[in-house]
């Protein structure tokens, strides 16, 4: 609580504070294990900021091809859905790596959920945050909101309505609650208007959002894009800041 | 899956197949579980067997008891939620053997 801020008889008092970030205890437990475990030597403080930089650095990029080699090879697509695990492999991603066993708790059992044209799947973790990280990559912010969680399994027509997806009712929403081992991504329909497509031009397409199942990919839609308010009284330009850019 | 099998344990014999009809068991809360509040009492059907494992109530404090069988139960959001209005909605979540009791029916 912030107490700093006082309201005293007529006039309004502001008495400088410090700031202090809010942190939770887990958070708190988090410094407190880690330190620990760089005192005892487990590992050293430069693998962990080495370890948590690549982990940030992995993006969805691996879920796109995947997604564009299951729809222009089926032999491929029969694998994938035998053992996602196995045939990521062959795109070059391995989960076990880069512990042995997985980036933490993602564990190395993949299922890939295939949508239909009367199936749509959604994925959420209600417990969490589980999420197919080595695919990709770390899960968007709302993802962990307690919102989203609680909310997609009660009402997952209105939360994708929500997102700009609205599915008629006669197709079966199959929502995929990640609580233990497996980790889950989905497999879209390819959409119509991209036949004769390269693999590349459809992994484009093939968009974070298309793979969680909040999002249906389509010709011309590259990017998870929310609409962007522009700003009722922008900057202004002058000619001295023109010149200085240049 | 035999990838995340911990080294010379066994494992108990998995009681259902897909398609089997199962009731999630409302056992109380001991410290930790992965069963959300929303599956307990509910019937779903087993949609597929996935891996043999630790249960979370065991490996959350790193007790190396007896690995069991997982399950993807299928639910449909009529059964889970009152007045779910769309027919076909369905859910799936995942459940180690012994959250699971056959339903005869």
């Amino acid at each position: 609580m912030n107490t700093a801020h006082k309201h005293t008889g007529d006039g309004h008092e502001h008495k400088a504070a410090p700031m202090v970030e809010e942190i939770t205890d887990y958070e708190v437990l988090e410094i407190a294990v880690r330190e620990l475990a760089i005192e005892h030597g487990l590992f050293t403080a430069e693998d962990h900021r080495r370890f948590t930089e690549w982990a940030e650095s992995v993006g969805p990029a691996a879920g796109s091809r995947l997604v564009a080699k299951a729809w222009t090879d089926p032999a491929f697509k029969a694998r994938l859905l035998e053992d996602g695990t196995k045939a990521c492999k062959e795109i070059g991603i391995d989960w076990a790596e880069p512990t042995g066993f997985g980036t933490p708790s993602d564990y190395t059992n993949f299922r890939v959920l295939e949508d239909t044209p009367t199936l749509h799947h959604v994925i959420v973790c209600t417990l969490c945050s589980c999420y197919p990280r080595p695919l990709l990559g770390m899960s968007p912010e709302w993802y962990r909101s307690t919102n989203y969680r609680r909310r997609l399994v009660r009402w997952p027509r209105q939360v994708l309505a929500e997102f700009g997806l609205v599915l008629p009712p006669e197709v079966e929403i199959r929502i995929e609650d990640s609580n233990q081992k497996c980790r889950f991504m989905v497999l879209p329909v390819r959409p119509e208007g991209t036949q004769n497509w390269t693999e590349e031009q459809l992994a484009a397409i093939v968009t974070r959002d298309c793979m969680i199942g909040v999002a249906l990919p389509r010709p011309g839609r590259t990017a998870d894009v929310h609409p962007i308010h522009k700003a009722r009284r922008p900057v202004q330009s002058s000619p001295q800041h023109g010149r200085a850019a240049e | 899956m035999k990838k995340n099998e911990p080294q010379g344990m066994s494992a108990a014999p998995a009681r259902f197949k897909v398609g089997d009809r199962v009731q999630v068991k409302n056992m109380p809360n001991m410290f930790y579980t992965r069963t959300q509040n929303y599956v307990r009492g509910a019937v779903g059907t087993i949609a597929a067997l996935t891996y043999q494992d630790l249960i979370p109530e065991d490996e959350a404090f790193n007790y190396d008891g007896r690995l069991e069988q997982y399950y993807i139960v299928r639910f449909r959001q009529k059964d889970l939620w009152e007045e779910y209005p769309f027919e076909n909605d369905t859910l799936q979540t995942e459940s180690p053997d012994r959250w699971l009791e056959p339903v005869n029916h």
